[in-house]
């Protein structure tokens, strides 16, 4: 699954500890989720989408390869 | 302000729960000592006493096994994912390498397979693959 994360954390001028924070997770998981090397649960999704104050489909999108 | 008071309850939560884990363990390991040891060193076996040692080693075992749980539960999910992966895989390695010691008294190979050694497989499988599973999605 690919995802926005990397642009929506640079445009807030957050470092991804800053997000893991906000989302009670560790640095690695933002890390990993950025990297395309972990999907998030359904509910970190949701936590992501109403942080950003997009609809998860903004955020997440299904890797076509 | 409010986001260092969240990153201190993941953290203070992991910190509590992995004390824990830590106490319950060494409890588990201490009354296992005393239960095989204790027959022969301590009470003569005593048949009575045995037994209690016996149930002071489910409870201690069963203490550890609600530590480990109550450990995963307060994981944040990508640790808790790589630890049910490494336990997965922990399993399988167990029973292939289990069968196989198993099978090597009865090919002469080996003149006696002792049970407590799976321990160091099941030990030494899931450092293994929690290290292996952690670092393949973490690494920069």
């Amino acid at each position: 699954m690919k995802n926005r994360l990397k642009v929506l954390r640079a445009d807030r001028d957050w470092t991804q500890a800053d997000l893991a924070d906000r989302l009670q997770v560790t640095r690695q998981t933002i890390n990993a989720i950025e990297k395309g090397k972990y999907d998030p649960s359904l509910p970190l999704a949701f936590k992501l989408a109403k942080l950003f104050g997009l609809p998860i489909e903004e955020i997440f999108s299904p890797d076509t390869n | 302000m409010a986001d260092t008071r969240i990153e201190s309850s993941l953290q203070a939560g992991l910190r509590k729960s992995n004390f824990q884990l830590l106490l319950a363990t060494a409890t588990w390991v201490g009354s296992t000592a005393i239960m095989s040891f204790g027959p022969s060193r301590f009470w003569d076996f005593d048949t009575t006493v045995t037994f209690l040692a016996i149930a002071a080693n489910l409870i201690a075992g069963g203490f550890m096994l609600y530590s480990f749980f109550r450990h995963l539960k307060n994981m944040d999910e990508l640790q808790r994912q790589t630890h049910l992966e490494a336990m997965a895989l922990t399993l399988g390695i167990t029973m292939v390498l289990t069968v196989i010691y198993g099978a090597l008294p009865q090919a002469n190979v080996l003149a006696d397979a002792q049970p407590a050694n799976v321990l160091f497989v099941i030990g030494i499988s899931y450092i293994l693959s929690v290290t292996t599973l952690w670092l393949r999605r973490t690494s920069e």
